[in-house]
């Protein structure tokens, strides 16, 4: 009797895994809208000011021809600002060991989507990604050479990256006007 | 054969250039900016630089199919822009437009580039503007927006006295202004324009300026408050004072009552003697009523000759005849002897 009581639960659990639905969100902040203003205009929305005027200063002509070419797009849904920019955040975080990619640069970006995820309360589907963050929180930005971007080659991962970051900027504009009043 | 071949590659050259001649021509691109995010239009050129008519289609990116404009822009026959309602513009999507057209047999095609439309907002001009006194010399400004969403907006003031010779511009985040300290003695004049800020979008689109408002003394204002006592004090004063002054003449001349208590009549009491004079003809006795008897009583009952009295000449001082025993006793009828130390020397008559 025992035997099919375990076997009737093994045989459910991994439904239930597979039935639940995969793009769930694990923000926890969705309803304290006031609180995420507060923390994206005081902080996060400069370090995505510096990071935009960062990325217009490298040299982008191979991005124009590249465009959408292997490159996963992100829309900001309409009612689903929140899931969008996890997903941004998320992605964007893939960055930071391109070696491609100046080192300023990355680590921008990724104190960015580190910013984004801990204002929204959010976590990665693959949390690999989030350990990112432990490092980028606790490094301090000393080692890093600057004006390394512009000695390297544009490239694809560049282009991709900035890609992101107009997305991730957008999303948050967008977000941004539907909560303020 | 390279003489023939120097003059065809140039006319080639030229055919080549033909199609791209022809687009240099037209539009270089479309401009696209929402009004207050209550409507949009996208421009592509005028009607000097147009030599064709364009048509506009447009689309957003993830989302519905190409859709060609409904409502174009003309100038004098030529179609220079499209204008977007409300209902089709989505933000926050990629928005792309192609221009197409035929000059000539070929076909002109104008793709813009990836558009993002919140970037391309325009708020209105700021409106009622307000100042108020503060303490300590201090000026606040307020307004408000026709924009719907304003915690959105950046706004820039822009003031001057009539003392500065160029304009100061501040960057303010709400809607309030706080000038420190006034002179009161200066006029001031202040502008008004806005911004979506950063937290909601990427635009370098400002609003108009909005009608300024004004604080403090004029010089010119004072100029023409002057004038105006002046014409105050120097003509209607002194008009209105003869007015009333000729007014005041009219009613005395018209109206007795007041004439007599301003210039009362000098007493003419010869009326109260016309019955004196002409019933009892000047006799006042009568007229006073004194009794008759009383009358005869101060009328004389007796009559007396007149005496003449006369004095003789003084030479009978002087006659040593006369002393003391010569004197003859006089008589009533004799005349009386000259005396000495007499003080009686004139005649005189006795009645």
């Amino acid at each position: 009797m025992s035997h099919a009581f375990f076997r009737s639960i093994f045989r459910v659990l991994p439904l239930l895994l597979v039935l639940s639905p995969v793009n769930s969100s694990s923000c926890t902040m969705g309803n304290k809208t006031a609180e995420i203003r507060v923390k994206y205009e005081n902080i996060l929305s400069h370090d995505i000011d510096e990071l935009v005027n960062m990325s217009a200063e490298y040299r982008d002509r191979c991005c124009k021809n590249k465009k959408h070419e292997h490159s996963k797009v992100f829309f900001c849904n309409d009612t689903q600002e929140i899931e969008s920019l996890q997903s941004m955040a998320c992605n964007m975080l893939k960055f930071f060991n391109k070696q491609k990619i100046s080192k300023e640069f990355r680590w921008k970006a990724a104190l960015v989507s580190c910013g984004t995820l801990q204002v929204l309360q959010c976590k990665c589907e693959r949390h690999k990604k989030e350990k990112v963050c432990t490092q980028v929180n606790t490094h301090n930005n000393e080692d890093r050479e600057t004006g390394e971007q512009s000695k390297k080659k544009c490239n694809h991962e560049f282009c991709e990256l900035k890609e992101n970051i107009s997305s991730l900027r957008s999303c948050w504009n967008k977000f941004e006007k539907i909560i303020s009043r | 054969m390279a003489v023939p071949a120097a003059f065809l590659a140039p006319i080639l050259l030229l055919c080549g250039l033909g199609p791209r001649l022809a687009a240099a021509h037209g539009p270089t691109g479309v401009e696209c900016v929402l009004f207050n995010e209550e409507y949009m239009t996208c421009v592509w050129g005028s009607r000097e630089t147009l030599t064709t008519n364009y048509s506009l289609y447009y689309w957003y990116e993830n989302r519905s199919p190409v859709v060609e404009c409904k409502r174009y822009l003309w100038d004098r026959g030529v179609s220079i822009g499209c204008h977007f309602n409300q209902s089709e513009i989505v933000q926050f999507q990629p928005f792309h437009v192609l221009l197409n057209a035929s000059l000539n047999g070929q076909a002109l095609e104008i793709r813009s580039k990836r558009m993002e439309l919140q970037d391309l907002v325009k708020p209105g001009a700021p409106v009622n503007l307000t100042i108020r006194n503060m303490s300590s010399n201090q000026l606040q400004l307020t307004w408000s927006s026709p924009y719907p969403k304003a915690q959105c907006l950046e706004h820039a003031v822009k003031y001057k006295s009539n003392k500065d010779t160029s304009w100061i511009e501040h960057g303010v985040k709400g809607d309030i202004f706080s000038f420190p300290s006034v002179d009161y003695e200066k006029y001031y004049t202040f502008y008004v324009r806005s911004k979506i800020n950063s937290y909601c979008g990427s635009t370098q689109l400002w609003s108009e300026w909005s009608v300024p408002v004004v604080w403090g003394r004029n010089t010119t204002s004072l100029a023409e408050e002057q004038l105006q006592w002046f014409w105050i004090h120097t003509v209607l004063v002194p008009i209105a004072s003869c007015l009333l002054l000729l007014v005041l003449v009219v009613l005395l001349v018209r109206m007795e009552r007041v004439w007599v208590i301003l210039m009362p009549r000098i007493p003419n009491p010869s009326k109260n003697f016309d019955e004196l004079f002409i019933t009892h003809n000047g006799n006042f006795q009568e007229w006073a009523g004194v009794p008759k008897d009383m009358l005869e009583s101060f009328k004389p009952n007796y009559s007396e000759s007149i005496c003449y009295v006369s004095e003789l000449p003084s030479r009978e001082i002087h006659d040593p005849q006369w002393d003391g025993s010569n004197r003859l006793p006089g008589g009533p009828g004799a005349p009386a002897g000259p005396r000495e130390h007499s003080p009686y020397q004139n005649n005189y008559v006795g009645v």
